[in-house]
């Protein structure tokens, strides 16, 4: 197994610098699978940290590479929604009013080695951020036993999930989590899944239904774009180099790689794995 | 040919049992840095397993993680318990904690593993 993001390049390959950012329209969740699965390969080739951020339409709801396919269909709420199996872990999430990204590291970068240094790096950018901005965010500490089995990825608490003050008492965990990631380790790249959940889904109730940034941003705290951009810019900074916001091979529907990785998430046999 | 555990660098061990079989697991070292697993895929007995290819899937609260095959060959057996006593890897990762079985293709494949003292260095032993 990949446990510390050994490279196929030489090992004197220099470590990279900066973050590549490709900022995608939404699409379905084959295709968005699909090109961030190119993502990766395409960071283990060109020894670069890329990252990906898109949306998802239509609406749809994403399953943890183990998740089983049953609990999803006795999910009664989420019975008319589309749904696409992610190749990282972790829990259900449904996609809508979030902002998803696939960060890419190669091999040879430090935040490969080790699945904490990662998360530590992408949700403490984003806890920093939120600090400047005077919301309580922390990162939690210890993986939750209770919450670890619960379907929905927002309701589980593991260690590095970006949580913030619930200062409305609304929460059954004392706090909102806002930011889940996972992470997909494969030869040569760690591709890692996240979820910055932006305003409450108004389709959904009930155990689905959680308060996103936007619903805990502050007035005079900026926006919710204005909080994105200063994460990826803290971010950036982490990696030593510039942020470059450039326009990434998915945006060509017609990208044939992307398309040909598109039917594996689109089967049957990926969706009912298990 | 020594019968003593052989690693990849991908930090599966592989030991030569009596029959010509070869046992496959996953190093202390690996089950440690993994943490928390929750889940685990096995390959079919009669699959055929190539060396330095994913042969199943392990996943930690956080991460899912493939399992690279050391040698080439055809799976003969899996640990079947495996999966829902994952506790067995950390506890006995060299003995009850073991994966699956293979019949190699050729055993001199394990020639190319490194010895304990090659993987200890490694893992900065």
């Amino acid at each position: 197994m990949n446990l510390s993001g050994t490279s196929k390049s030489s090992p004197n390959e220099k470590q990279p610098i900066g973050l590549h950012v490709w900022r995608d329209p939404p699409a379905a969740g084959g295709w968005n699978m699909a090109a961030d699965e190119a993502l990766a390969r395409q960071s283990e080739e060109t020894n670069r940290v890329l990252m990906r951020l898109y949306g998802w339409h239509p609406h749809t709801v994403s399953l943890g590479s183990f998740q089983r396919c049953v609990d999803f269909s006795e999910t009664l709420e989420l019975s008319h929604w589309p749904v696409v199996r992610r190749p990282s872990g972790g829990g259900a999430i449904i996609h809508g009013t979030d902002l998803t990204y696939g960060l890419a590291v190669p091999g040879s970068h430090d935040w490969s080695r080790g699945t904490e240094k990662l998360y530590a790096a992408v949700h403490g950018a984003l806890v920093e951020e939120l600090g400047g901005r005077h919301l309580r965010a922390r990162m939690v500490e210890t993986t939750g036993r209770e919450t670890e089995q619960s379907f929905y990825c927002f309701n589980r608490r593991a260690f590095g999930d970006l949580v913030v003050e619930d200062a409305s008492g609304t929460s059954p965990h004392g706090n909102h989590k806002i930011l889940g990631s996972a992470q997909r380790r494969l030869s040569g790249v760690v591709l890692q899944h996240g979820s910055l959940l932006l305003h409450r889904n108004p389709h959904l109730q009930g155990e689905g239904s959680h308060v996103g940034l936007g619903d805990v941003l502050q007035a005079g705290s900026g926006s919710v774009n204005d909080v994105v951009d200063g994460w990826l810019q803290r971010l950036a900074d982490r990696l030593n180099g510039e942020l470059i916001v450039e326009t990434g091979p998915s945006y060509e529907k017609e990208n044939g790689e992307i398309a040909r990785r598109t039917e594996r998430y689109e089967s049957v046999a990926w969706l009912h794995r298990r | 040919m020594e019968k003593s555990r052989r690693y990849a660098k991908s930090h599966e061990w592989a030991r030569l049992e009596d029959d010509g079989s070869v046992t496959v697991g996953i190093s202390a070292y690996a089950v440690e840095a993994l943490t928390d697993l929750v889940f685990m895929q096995l390959p079919d007995v009669g699959a055929t397993v190539t060396a330095g290819e994913s042969f199943g899937e392990i996943e930690s609260v956080k991460a899912v993680s493939d399992l690279y095959a050391p040698i080439s060959g055809k799976v003969v057996a899996a640990n079947t318990e495996l999966p829902s006593q994952l506790e067995t890897l950390g506890s006995d990762p060299y003995g009850s904690g073991w994966v699956i079985r293979i019949q190699p293709d050729s055993v001199e494949q394990l020639e190319a593993l490194m010895n304990q003292e090659a993987y200890d260095k490694l893992i900065g032993g």
